[in-house]
């Protein structure tokens, strides 16, 4: 079950522009100009988006930058910060 | 591309909060230089948070609550002398000798810069305080700040069932916010004993200049008892359940000192955690600059120690807003323009520059802002002591180098003479990860009071090292004299 959504304040949609497609571990999802990889991630119903090295799985906390909970690879950077990182077309991202 | 080298500011600003905003307009008014930096792309800060340029923008959000809010980001967005440097985080701040200047280090994506400034404007804000109970790092569990900014701001709804815990009024917020995007909201439960009439009558003498936001309290507070969810006092967070995320939440019932009360536990279900015990001063880059704290855990921990213009121990560097203490945003945008004012006594030309009536009224207008972020503060204090007990054997109190907090009690215990949190961090690696000890000090410190029986601001806290915030190599081996 798809547990997070994208809520449209106004009651219909237009709130967000035209979408575009990023690569999450390679598969193509869609996501709005505007939003960070962590808001993308989310929405497409991820619980996960790093792991330890213990193997314990980690999610955003904070969305504000200072947890580091958000950390995923951005078009090969690693540790890269997800709430802190706008989406933009084409982007590659690994979840770990 | 050229680059312009060696670009000198008047002023540099870190953090675009209302602090930083009405600082850095206020400077350029008198004439001065100005460069803003700001991690995040927009100005605002946390609570003027707003959804990106590209949605539609509607109606609504925290601003309504402060009517100055509107005025002070259409203001910031239209100022074209102030040099804004947003996605642009600030790692450190050095000293140049030669040039007299300080240097404030940013780094953006993959290019870093030195900035140099004549002052330096710490406003960085502040952040939830993390609370370490068992079951705490699910994905799934997250702080009342975390999922307020991504529902006003990214318009995301990070769940469908939620139980909110905490002690902070924020809770209240984020509660109705979660109502009206149509979410389920279980209970949200305050670790408070309900307030009496009394209390609540000392509170409103408080409120004139701020009925806004006690209204905006007001409404949330009914809309969750129109939509029947229990608000509870004297209750308060104790485990996280599920396995690869969160499935629950065991609540338990506390008496006046936070303690639990035997055989009160109940299991909520819900698929989100929400937690807002309150909130903990951003003060790592005042730290690493030098500058001295004091230890005033009902304003956010560790905060910075400034005299009556909101100057630092530190030559040229001048702290506002909540680095400085916790106090809301009225506080925080009177204490950036107050600092922007005994800046520019000194910088700016001679004809522009501020009278001492100017800074006169400026620190009335934040003797009363203190009156109500006082009985705010009173009212709705963390008790530290009581949040790191609940740490259980296994629980980790340091997130990103997972470190029990029965690894840091036996250490403790094997070593009594331990006396600051410092050690504890050498020997058992809490703070040592990505977060820099944002997640744990706290939580660390307490447990270091406890076996030793100092109270925390006997036992230090941790040195803060440049960089502040992780930085990639690449961007520290294309550091050059100014931002592209
Ligand atoms: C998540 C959150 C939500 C809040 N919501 C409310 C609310 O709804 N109502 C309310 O009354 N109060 C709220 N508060 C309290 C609020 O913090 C203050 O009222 C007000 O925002 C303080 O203003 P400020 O300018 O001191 O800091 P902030 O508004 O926090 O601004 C600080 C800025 O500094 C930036 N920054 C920090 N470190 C760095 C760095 N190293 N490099 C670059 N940039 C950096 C941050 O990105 C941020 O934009 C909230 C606090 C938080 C943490
Ligand atoms: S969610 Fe905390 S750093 Fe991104």
């Amino acid at each position: 079950m798809l547990k997070t959504l994208r809520i449209q304040p106004n009651g219909g949609d237009g709130l967000r522009p035209a979408p575009v497609t990023i690569f999450v571990n390679g598969a193509p999802t869609t996501a709005y100009p505007g939003e960070t990889v962590a808001t993308a991630l989310l929405a497409a119903g991820s619980a996960r988006f790093r792991t330890t090295a213990r193997g314990a799985p980690r999610a955003p906390v904070c969305n504000m930058g200072v947890c580091f909970e958000c950390a995923v690879t951005v078009d090969g950077r690693p540790g890269t910060r997800s709430c802190m990182t706008l989406v933009a077309d084409g982007m590659r991202i690994e979840r770990s | 591309m050229t680059t312009e080298h060696n670009e000198d500011y008047d002023l540099l600003v870190v953090g675009a909060g209302p602090a930083g905003l009405g600082a850095a307009l206020e400077a350029a008014a008198r004439g001065l230089k100005v460069a803003v930096v700001d991690e995040q792309h927009a100005p605002g800060g946390q609570i003027f948070r707003q959804p990106p340029g590209s949605f539609k923008q509607p109606e609504g959000g925290a601003k309504l609550a402060y009517p100055f809010g509107r005025e002070l980001l259409r203001r910031a967005r239209a100022d074209t002398r102030i040099a804004w440097h947003y996605g642009t985080m600030a790692w450190g701040v050095f000293r140049d000798p030669q040039q007299e200047c300080l240097r404030l280090g940013v780094s953006k994506n993959d290019a870093g810069a030195m900035l140099n400034g004549r002052a330096l404007l710490v406003a960085t804000g502040a952040y939830d305080l993390p609370v370490a109970f068992p079951g705490w790092t699910l994905p799934g569990v997250m702080s009342a700040g975390g999922v307020q900014t991504l529902l006003k701001s990214q318009f995301l709804r990070p769940g469908s069932r939620f139980v909110l815990a905490g002690s902070h009024p924020l809770l209240l917020l984020v509660a109705d916010l979660l109502l009206t995007s149509g979410a389920e909201v279980a209970e949200v439960a305050f670790a408070r004993p309900r307030p009496a009439i009394g209390e609540l009558l000392r509170g409103w003498r408080a409120v004139p200049g701020h009925l806004g936001l006690m209204l905006q309290a007001a409404r949330a507070a009914w809309n969750l008892k129109r939509h029947g969810v229990p608000l509870r006092f004297g209750s308060m967070i104790k485990a996280a359940s599920g396995a690869d995320a969160v499935d629950g939440a065991t609540m338990v019932d506390v008496d006046r000192d936070w303690r639990p009360l035997p055989g009160t536990e109940r299991h909520v279900e819900a698929d989100t955690l929400v937690i807002g015990y309150g909130l903990l001063a951003s003060t790592e880059l005042a730290r690493q600059a030098g500058c001295a704290v004091d230890y005033k855990p009902d304003e956010g921990g560790w905060i910075v120690r400034r005299d009556a213009t909101m100057r630092s121990s530190v030559d040229g560097v001048w702290v506002a807003g909540e680095p400085g203490g916790v106090g809301g945003a009225e506080l925080a945008h009177l204490e950036g323009r107050l600092a922007a004012l005994d800046i520019a006594r000194t910088l700016a030309a001679p004809g522009q520059r501020p009278g001492d009536d100017e800074l006169d009224a400026v620190q009335r207008a934040i003797r009363k802002a203190h009156r109500f972020s006082d009985v705010v503060r009173d009212f709705f204090a963390p008790n530290m002591a009581a949040l790191a007990r609940l740490a259980s054997g296994d629980t980790l109190v340091c997130r990103c180098e997972e470190v029990s907090a029965a690894e840091v009690r036996d250490f403790l215990d094997r070593n009594p003479h331990v006396s600051d949190v410092n050690s504890v961090k050498l020997a058992c690696r809490t703070g040592m990860g990505m977060c820099q000890g944002r997640y744990c000090q706290h939580t660390t410190a307490q447990m270091l009071s406890e076996a030793t029986g100092k109270p925390v601001d006997c036992l230090g806290h941790h040195t803060a090292r440049a960089p502040v915030k992780p930085v990639s190599v690449i961007s520290l081996a294309q550091l050059q004299d100014t931002l592209r």
